[in-house]
């Protein structure tokens, strides 16, 4: 299915759930990250490098990730998630045979948040059971896993951590993010 | 007054008081005292009565050991009982008071218990149970009865209160090369060593101030040591905590922190929470967590003004405080010599009672050159005083143990019976520690986990030595994780010049003593002695029987003695009788810290459908199906419930209405293998269904059981897009995950979820398609023949929005599901609402999703509940005997094809006026007994028949039961009704209005 641009906006999981905050100094900034444009590569064992390769050329980045990796380039990142899984961020992506893989639009499943700061690390790790120090967790590294029982995919992107929530559970994930980040001085960055 | 602040000394700060309450008088100490070193320093005595016999306690220790001083901090919501004071910094505000005690703990009415005390022995529950024999034998569960509300009543100790925890904790995750727990110079010199090879060290430390021992010391060079070994770590980079308490390890070198954050501030920041548990994860783990000087067993021994040695030194060092002037300090090794010589120096009359004979000559002289009055082969018998020691009776040794001796007055009385390693932790990994006959204390085995013991951890009792011990911890656990093999000197055990005598207990021939041994609990030495003469053998039937070691101290400051008593008992030594498991946690943590931001809102993630603030906007009330919120019912202006959905069903069936269906699971199948894998998983025949279709399906387990139902949309050759219940969601996609991963992984398919995805609403009722028309982009896509029943088209709202349809239902009407990305999820609503109403059409709950389908006879997970055959629910006829699927074979066992197995059935009142619940049990009407034949799973007011009806599953169904009179019994709810077996088709079993 081609995506255009449909004349209705889309509306966020957590629009109506921002609380305004205020603080002196700001350990954590929560940012979500709207409009979301996220695809999925699926490709066979048999066509892995072949297919994910040419994706990853097509957008300009230089190799195909490795496992729990990511390659970026310009606003197009391209996220390992599962061996032979691949998420698209920042762009579509056209349909492809189906003897070489899958390709689904996976846009509005997740929600994505951005958490940066001083104290970032700390506040994620106040649910994460992710070793998250830079030698174990460096920037372009990708995981899945389990924040309050709900599996989430993480990225260490270029920016900070960047969070995808499922999308029914986002403002549940959000008010405790929220909370675990006040003591550290909260910011919620409302601008993209 | 005999206790007193000294002029100067200590670590406290003098230039910063602070004030609190104890028992509602105010009293004032300094930063940096702990609530038992202000209210010594302020002449207080008495802080605690006992657990039975409510006798008076006093501090007893001068850290997590104690079991005097035991006391409840805060009020009203906040109060937190147990507290040891010896332990709690005191802030300003505190607010503390003693427990078990009424009035007060100075004048307490329980200590009436004292008089009665033979009554409470050991086993006194136990006898409770089962009666006193010979006359109360078999009647004890009677007795129990009448007096269990006072017993319960009496026991326990301290009150919590009973009110919402008003304080925030949380959880949290922290990884590391190495763990070091404890701050001694043991835990120091490890964290130091291991720092500066580059690795990444946690030191954790359970005091508020860092140092352990070091602190206890009054040598310039100890605080040298300490403030250099401080300022490496920080150079080094370490992570370094105080009032953090490593309360278990676990497997794979985890171990449980707790953080107390602020129950030292009187006024904590905003959002900070009180408390947080930490998960380490560590490579490798040293524990330099120190040793605990025992106590010993005579007469009176836990009347206030009686503490261990090391404590006596502790509170004239670290805190500036004399506990007594006139002291008495009784040892059995050479340990308490620097204590003894530390109260002299502070300024007390000090006698050292040696239960050994002989003294080495260096040490009596060294003694005597500070005025301490050495008196060898003697110790305490019996101490005497009213709320406190003023006097005892000594034990002098003699050729068949011990005899009573002279009378000395005294205010302070100080024990050292030996040390005892904390090997607590290590224990929590199943290491059973062993008895060192040298040192007599249990230490640690070798063993095979990524664990070291450092310092007196390890029996290493001089301070130069633990720093080699935590030096030489370290080089193992760089060693190891480093991968090499290098030799490592570690400094031997022990240390003391002349060795260590056992003393766990004096008796004198003749004299009656009430010598306690687990003091938190009153366990006696006589009721280890009535345990063993009941016939208790085994220390942990011991532990149990005598409740010795089961305190808050989990025996910390008796269990050795409880050993040894228990061994001399049955005539045995103490390593053969063996010690008891120690668990975490090794000091008690708060039930909020387990829970962490768990809990009120967060107890489970609430699952929010994308139309969820559309449906409160427009009156929804909401009601949980799983994790997921869901619209029960919209009423309106004087609606109740059931005037609620009695309306939206009826509206519906007449008219049109929309529900919110978004939690039905939704999975995405690609790949050229889709169709192959769908028609191996679902049981009826899937091969050929065409593209622009769906097909209603059932899967079901191995085992031949239904596992769960829903349609399948074909929208290429190898583009499938499943649903299955809400229920059943997460199952299903790890189900298929799974075969895909391990049995079919040749099958070139994948699964994606994508309920997160799509948002749907079920437009249902016989003007569904003219709302439909009226909100999609081209209305000839949605007519009958663009789109006829089982239908599937991809097309665009009138917005714009990319929207998915199928013809399908579950209402029993004209129906369809309609589904649009997520973020345009209230822009459908928005636009198929207008249209409805222009219908008088409505919004719907489950609550008449549920009515529709009980009266279509439409199955959901309560019917599907994991013991049903597709036969059972009514849908053998849809099987395809024409290949091999999931479940194809087993389901063709015999017991899953009896004839009389239970079968959905239809369930009306006999008395249409009546009413009846699900979960009614039903019963043949001359059988009203077991099981009965039947249940009943769902039951509705149907509108369209215009009485109450059910859906259930009785034996043989409909064929065995028509025309009978059945009976739904519901003895503790409802009562038994009379009701009839129907067809569960009540409504349109023809289904000409779906198709319509």
């Amino acid at each position: 299915m081609v995506e255009s641009t449909p004349q209705v906006k889309r509306v966020s999981a957590l629009a109506g759930h921002y609380k305004p905050v205020s603080s002196e100094r700001v350990g954590v900034t929560l940012q979500e990250i709207r409009d979301l444009t996220l695809w999925q590569l699926a490709v066979w064992p048999d066509s892995l490098s072949s297919t994910a390769a040419q994706v990853a050329d097509s957008f300009g980045i230089a190799s195909v990730p490795d496992f729990c990796s990511s390659g970026t380039s310009g606003n197009i990142s391209m996220l390992r998630i599962e061996p032979c899984k691949f998420w698209i961020v920042g762009s579509a992506l056209s349909e492809i045979d189906s003897s070489k893989g899958a390709v689904i639009d996976l846009s509005h499943s997740r929600t994505h948040v951005r958490v940066t700061g001083a104290d970032a690390t700390t506040v994620l790790n106040s649910y994460l059971p992710l070793d998250l120090r830079e030698r174990s967790f460096p920037a372009g590294g990708v995981a899945s896993t389990a924040f309050h029982h709900v599996g989430i995919t993480l990225w260490r992107s270029e920016h900070g951590y960047e969070l995808f929530l499922p999308r029914g559970f986002a403002v549940s994930l959000w008010e405790l993010l929220c909370e675990a980040s006040e003591q550290y001085g909260l910011s919620v960055n409302d601008r993209l | 007054m005999s206790a007193s602040r000294l002029p100067d000394g200590g670590r406290i700060d003098r230039s910063t008081p602070v004030n609190f309450k104890w028992d509602k008088q105010n009293f004032s100490g300094f930063a940096g005292d702990t609530l038992a070193s202000a209210l010594i320093a302020s002449g207080e005595t008495i802080f605690g009565r006992s657990f039975k016999y409510h006798r008076p306690r006093g501090v007893m220790s001068a850290g997590v050991e104690e079991s005097g001083a035991i006391v409840t901090v805060g009020r009203d919501d906040r109060r937190d009982p147990n507290v040891k004071a010896t332990t709690q910094e005191i802030y300003e505000g505190l607010n503390a008071s003693g427990q078990n005690a009424w009035p007060n703990v100075r004048t307490d009415i329980g200590a009436v218990n004292n008089l009665m005390s033979r009554f409470f022995s050991a086993g006194f529950y136990y006898k409770t149970f089962m009666g006193i024999p010979p006359m109360e034998w078999g009647k004890g569960t009677g007795i129990w009865m009448q007096y269990e509300k006072l017993i319960r009543k009496a026991a326990g100790m301290g009150v919590a209160s009973r009110e919402p925890d008003p304080d925030t904790y949380e959880h949290g995750h922290r990884f590391c090369d190495v763990l070091v727990v404890g701050s001694g110079p043991a835990g120091l010199a490890a964290a130091v060593k291991a720092s500066l090879a580059g690795l990444d060290v946690l030191l954790v430390e359970q005091d508020f101030e860092l140092g352990g021992d070091y602190l206890n010391q009054s040598t310039p060079e100890a605080e040298l040591t300490r403030t250099a070994a401080l300022k490496a770590l920080k150079e080094a980079g370490a992570t370094v905590m105080t009032r953090t308490s490593a309360f278990g390890l676990y497997d794979y070198g985890v171990a449980g922190l707790l953080e107390r954050v602020t129950d030292h501030l009187a006024d904590p920041p905003q959002h900070t929470p009180r408390q947080r548990f930490l998960t380490v994860r560590a490579k490798h783990t040293i524990l330099a967590t120190g040793a605990l000087e025992r106590s010993i067993a005579f007469g009176n021994n836990d009347m206030p003004g009686i503490m261990t040695a090391a404590a006596g030194a502790t509170y004239v060092n670290r805190y500036g405080v004399l506990p007594g002037n006139q002291v008495v300090v009784a040892t059995s090794n050479d340990s308490a010599f620097t204590a003894a010589i530390a109260m002299a120096k502070a300024g007390a009359s000090v006698t050292l009672l040696d239960a050994r004979e002989s003294l080495p000559g260096g040490a009596a002289k060294l003694l005597e050159s500070h005025g301490v009055n050495l008196k060898s082969g003697s110790t305490v018998l019996e101490a005497h005083g009213r709320k406190g020691i003023s006097n005892l009776e000594l034990a002098v040794k003699s050729s068949n143990g011990w005899s009573a001796g002279e009378t000395l007055d005294c205010n302070l009385l100080m024990l050292s019976g030996g040390w005892s390693p904390v090997v607590n932790l290590l224990s929590h990994r199943g290491v059973r520690p062993v008895w060192d006959s040298q040192n007599l204390c249990f230490v640690s085995p070798g063993h095979d986990e990524p664990i070291q013991m450092a310092g007196s951890a390890n029996a290493v009792w001089h301070t130069e030595d633990c720093e080699a011990s935590g030096a030489a911890a370290a080089d193992s656990a760089i060693a190891a994780i480093n991968n090499q093999t290098t030799s490592i000197v570690v400094p031997a055990t022990g240390g003391w010049e002349s060795p260590i005598e056992p003393l766990y207990e004096v008796t004198v021939e003749g004299r009656k003593l009430k010598s306690f041994i687990d003091p938190q609990h009153d366990v006696t030495a006589d009721d280890v002695r009535l345990a063993h003469q009941e016939g208790f053998v085994s220390v942990e039937h011991l532990k149990r029987y005598t409740t010795l070691g089961m305190a808050t101290d989990q025996g910390k400051m008796g269990n050795i003695i409880g050993l040894a008593l228990m061994a001399e008992a049955l005539g045995r030594d103490i390593p053969e009788v063996g010690t008891t498991t120690f668990r975490p946690p090794y000091t008690p943590i708060s039930l909020g810290a387990l829970t962490g931001r768990g809990k009120g809102a967060h107890f489970k993630p609430l699952r929010r459908t994308p139309i969820h603030e559309w449906n409160l906007a427009h009156g929804a009330t909401m009601t949980e199906a799983g994790l997921w919120q869901r619209p029960w019912y919209f009423a309106r202006k004087g609606e109740g419930i059931t005037e609620a959905y009695i309306r939206e069903t009826i509206t519906t069936r007449e008219s049109v209405g929309l529900v919110d269906v978004t939690s039905l699971g939704k999975i995405a199948i690609q790949g050229p293998d889709a169709t192959e894998f769908i028609n191996r998983i679902y049981s009826n025949a899937f091969a050929k269904l065409p593209i622009g279709k769906a097909r209603y399906g059932i899967m079901l387990r191995d085992d031949g059981i239904v596992m769960d139902d829903g349609t399948t949309w074909r929208f290429s050759d190898t583009d499938y897009f499943m649903t299955t219940t809400t229920a059943h969601a997460a199952k299903v996609m790890v189900w298929l995950e799974e075969l895909l991963q391990t049995r079919w992984s040749h099958l070139k398919v994948h699964v994606t979820s994508v309920s997160e995805q799509w948002a749907g609403s079920a437009v249902a009722g016989p003007k569904s398609r003219d709302v439909l028309s009226a909100c999609v982009e081209d209305a000839t896509t949605v007519t009958n023949d663009a789109l006829p029943f089982m239908g599937v088209i991809e097309t665009r709202l009138k917005n714009g929005a990319p929207c998915r349809i199928a013809r399908i239902s579950f209402s029993g009407e004209m129906a369809y599901e309609m589904y649009v990305g997520s973020d345009y999820a209230e822009s459908m609503m928005d636009l198929l609402w207008e249209s409805t109403q222009t219908f008088d059409g409505c919004l719907y709950g489950t609550e008449a999703l549920g009515a529709l389908r009980i009266e279509k006879g439409h199955v959901t997970g309560v019917e599907l509940d994991g013991r049903v055959t597709i036969e059972d629910a009514g849908l053998g006829a849809m099987v395809s005997d024409k290949k091999s699927y999931i479940g194809s074979a087993l389901r063709k066992r015999p017991d899953l094809n009896r004839v009389d197995r239970p079968q959905l059935v239809g369930i009306v009142p006999k008395d249409r006026s009546e009413t009846f619940k699900a979960g009614s049990v039903l019963c043949a009407e001359d059988k009203l007994e077991g099981h009965g034949e039947g249940w009943i799973t769902a039951v509705t007011h149907s509108p369209s028949m215009g009485h109450w009806i059910g859906l259930g599953y009785i034996k043989g169904g409909y064929n065995e039961w028509s025309g009978k009179t059945v009976v739904a019994a519901d003895p503790v709810r409802r009562g038994n009704v009379d009701v009839e077996i129907i067809s569960p088709h009540m409504v349109d079993p023809s289904g000409e209005r779906m198709r319509g």
